[in-house]
C-alpha cells in the first residue's frame, strides 16, 4: 500500500485551495458520515424485529433534545451531499463543468435556505413537554 | 489480467449518479414524513404503532421502502468503495474489503427486509 498517498491527498488539499478541492472533501466527509449513520439507523430500527416493546424502548432512547441536535447535523450532511451530488451530476452529464464554481455558490445559497427551514421546523420540538432526556 | 478492459467501474460510476438522483427524491420525502414533520405535542413520541399506522396509510409506502433500501445500500457501499479504490490498495486487501462490503450489504438488506416486514 502506498502509505504516502494519504500525505499526498493532504498536501494536494493544502496546495489547491479552490472550490473543487473543498467540495470534493465535503462530499467525502459527509458521505462517510451518512454511511455511518445508515448503520446506526439500521441498528435502531432493527429492534422492530423482536417486536413492539424493544422497538418502543430503543426509539424512546433516541428521541430527545440531544438527538434532535444530532439530527440537525445529519440533515445538514444530507443536504450538503445531495446538493453537491446534483452539482456533480450536472457537471458530468450536461457538460457544464466549466460552470461548476458558479453552481457551487448557487447550491451554497440553497443549503443555507434549506437549513433555515430545517431549524425552524425542529426548533419547537425542544419545547415539547414529552420531549425530555430520559423520557 | 485479461486483455479485455472491464467496464465495471464505468457502470458503478454511472449507477452511483442514477441511484444518487433517486435517493434525492426518496430522502426528501422520508425526512419530511419521519424526521421533521412529526408533532410531538399532539402525536407523542414515534413508536411501533405510530410507524405502522403511518406506513399502512398507503400501499405506496410498501413499494417505496423496498426500493429505497437497495438504492441506499448500493449508493453508500459503492461510495465507500470508490474512496478506498482511490488509495490504490494491493489486490489481496482489496479483495478482502470487497468481500466484507458484499457481506455488509447483504446483512443490511436482510435486516431491513425483516424490519420492514414487522412494520408494514
Amino acid at each position: 500500500m502506498k502509505t504516502n498517498k494519504f500525505q499526498e491527498t493532504y498536501s494536494d488539499a493544502i496546495r489547491n485551495k479552490n472550490i473543487g478541492t473543498f467540495s470534493y472533501w465535503l462530499h467525502r466527509i459527509t458521505g462517510i458520515g451518512l454511511a455511518v449513520y445508515l448503520l446506526m439507523h439500521t441498528y435502531v430500527l432493527s429492534s422492530a424485529i423482536s417486536g413492539k416493546e424493544s422497538f418502543d424502548a430503543r426509539m424512546g432512547d433516541v428521541q430527545n433534545p440531544f438527538f434532535s441536535l444530532l439530527e440537525v447535523l445529519l440533515i445538514a450532511g444530507v443536504f450538503i451531499h445531495m446538493l453537491n451530488g446534483l452539482r456533480i451530476i450536472i457537471s458530468d452529464f450536461f457538460g457544464w463543468s466549466r460552470y461548476h464554481k458558479s453552481i457551487f455558490w448557487i447550491i451554497a445559497i440553497l443549503f443555507v435556505g434549506l437549513m433555515i427551514i430545517t431549524i425552524a421546523v425542529i426548533w419547537p420540538k425542544f419545547f415539547a413537554d414529552n420531549y425530555r432526556i430520559g423520557g | 489480467m485479461s486483455e479485455k478492459v472491464s467496464n465495471q467501474s464505468l457502470w458503478t460510476w454511472f449507477f452511483q449518479r442514477i441511484s444518487g438522483l433517486f435517493l434525492g427524491f426518496f430522502l426528501v420525502t422520508h425526512l419530511n414524513v419521519h424526521h421533521l414533520f412529526h408533532d410531538f405535542t399532539t402525536e407523542g413520541l414515534i413508536n411501533f404503532n405510530s410507524v405502522r399506522e403511518n406506513l399502512a396509510s398507503s400501499g405506496f409506502w410498501k413499494i417505496y421502502y423496498f426500493l429505497f433500501v437497495p438504492f441506499v445500500v448500493f449508493h453508500a457501499l459503492n461510495g465507500l468503495w470508490a474512496i478506498i479504490a482511490d488509495y490504490r490498495i494491493p489486490g489481496k486487501l482489496s479483495l478482502l474489503i470487497k468481500t466484507a462490503f458484499w457481506i455488509i450489504a447483504s446483512l443490511l438488506i436482510v435486516t431491513a427486509i425483516f424490519t420492514l416486514k414487522n412494520l408494514l
